[in-house]
């Protein structure tokens, strides 16, 4: 198969699997219906609304996580290519990812040094 | 043609899987159970909760299950047994596996329930633990390959198996892949008795089914990741290669949900430092490992 016929397939699986779903919901609606009764709808918060709206800021507790995460994740970006061609380079290779992820290391110790691994 | 035969594969797995679960979680064994709530659940009403955000409350099960079965059309059952051999494979399984992460945020920002809002943002932090756990231990293996499709990572485990020839990165790909499928120990996105679970909370009758399905096909595809990358794929003594494809994905999912059903959860704030303390030095050291493994044993 050519490249773009792979993709083709992958696509037709995206469009198989909706499909899919689709059949489901129809097969559902015709055989029953919802019944509407009040309370029926209300979130699942103890049988009442809740006394705040829902849609608010969230804290996310981890934000000093989560800029590391973007460093490393940025990082990887660049090592599936070296990690191919890794065995060809050879130690080369190692020595120069490693100074990259020795320095990246540096910076995960001087984060978790000042706090930054830590629920805040 | 081998697309159909991979996707009923994958729906004999999924099922299998299913009986597994209930037999692990609730202690008896009963082949017609999956079957059983799979109609009841298509029987059931299946409530929209009021004001939610209609386009992410419907999508969310959908793209759950879309990026199980596109992160599954990269991995090989048997030489021929794949859906799409891309040269990229082991990039491509990322990619779709991330919008596992979509696919709960929507779920848990659709609704417009508390439960599931606080499910949907604790599973991003989540990821933010796991993910590194995913790539890195598959760069070691991709250093190894030489090549990032699936089918070229198995053919270098002739010789030996990756779990072997790596086990740390083993371990961490492990404990991250059920990290990724919210399997008990990890399963914060949902956490049953404490969120009421989760982002699953407002989901009912058909569209639960769906949810549940996908994730189904997120575990399985998974345990055959772990298979692919560490255990040798296809490859094993005398039976056909499918088989032994089968029985080790089998395997690693009853292995994943024992550890699940021994282990108490762990807290959003414990998996985030223990992934940044230990795992992502550990992973490093991995890395580092497997590149002097390779220069010095050709």
């Amino acid at each position: 198969m050519s490249m773009l016929q792979q993709y083709g397939v992958l696509f037709g699986l995206i469009i198989g699997a909706f499909g899919f779903v689709v059949c489901l919901f129809v097969i559902t609606r015709i055989s029953g219906r919802i019944r509407q009764e009040p309370g029926k709808d209300v979130p699942a918060t103890a049988g009442q609304l809740s006394r705040d709206p829902v849609w608010v800021r969230y804290h996310a507790r981890y934000y000093g996580y989560a800029l590391l995460f973007l460093a490393f994740d940025m990082e990887m970006a660049y090592m599936y290519p070296w990690a191919v061609v890794y065995k060809e380079v050879g130690i080369v290779a190692l020595l120069d990812m490693g100074v990259f992820l020795l320095i990246l290391f540096l910076g995960l110790l001087y984060g978790w040094s000042q706090g930054a691994l830590r629920r805040q | 043609m081998t697309t159909l035969l991979v996707l009923l594969l994958l729906a004999m797995g999924v099922y299998c899987v299913a009986v597994l679960e209930a037999w692990i979680t609730s202690g008896r064994f009963r082949l017609m159970a999956p079957a059983c709530s799979a109609i009841a659940l298509l029987g059931r009403e299946s409530v929209v909760p009021r004001k939610p955000d209609l386009l992410f409350f419907e999508m969310a099960p959908i793209v759950l299950l879309v990026a199980a079965l596109l992160a599954a059309a990269v991995i090989p059952l048997s030489p021929d047994l794949i859906i799409t051999d891309l040269a990229t494979g082991a990039l491509f399984l990322n990619a779709a596996l991330a919008y596992v992460l979509v696919a709960l945020i929507m779920a848990g920002w659709g609704p417009n329930g508390a439960y599931a809002m606080i499910g949907g943002w604790r599973f991003l932090g989540q990821l933010v633990a796991y993910a590194m756990l995913i790539v890195m231990p598959i760069t070691a293996v991709a250093m190894r390959a030489e090549s990032l499709a699936t089918t070229d990572i198995v053919i270098s485990q002739s010789g030996l198996w990756n779990v072997f020839y790596q086990p740390l990165g083993f371990v961490l790909f492990f404990l991250a892949a059920m990290g990724l499928a919210f399997l008990p120990p990890f399963d914060l996105p949902i956490a049953k008795g404490e969120l009421a679970s989760g982002v699953e909370a407002e989901y009912s009758g058909v569209r639960l089914a769906v949810f549940r399905l996908g994730r189904m096909v997120l575990i399985v595809t998974l345990a055959a990741a772990t298979v692919t990358f560490y255990l040798g794929g296809w490859q094993g003594p005398s039976l056909p290669p499918w088989l032994w494809s089968a029985i080790k994905i089998l395997l690693v999912t009853a292995a994943m949900l024992l550890v699940g059903r021994y282990v108490p959860r762990i807290r959003e704030a414990h998996l985030l430092a223990w992934c940044w303390k230990f795992g992502i030095p550990l992973a490093l050291l991995n890395i580092f490992i497997v590149g002097i493994l390779l220069v010095v044993i050709p």
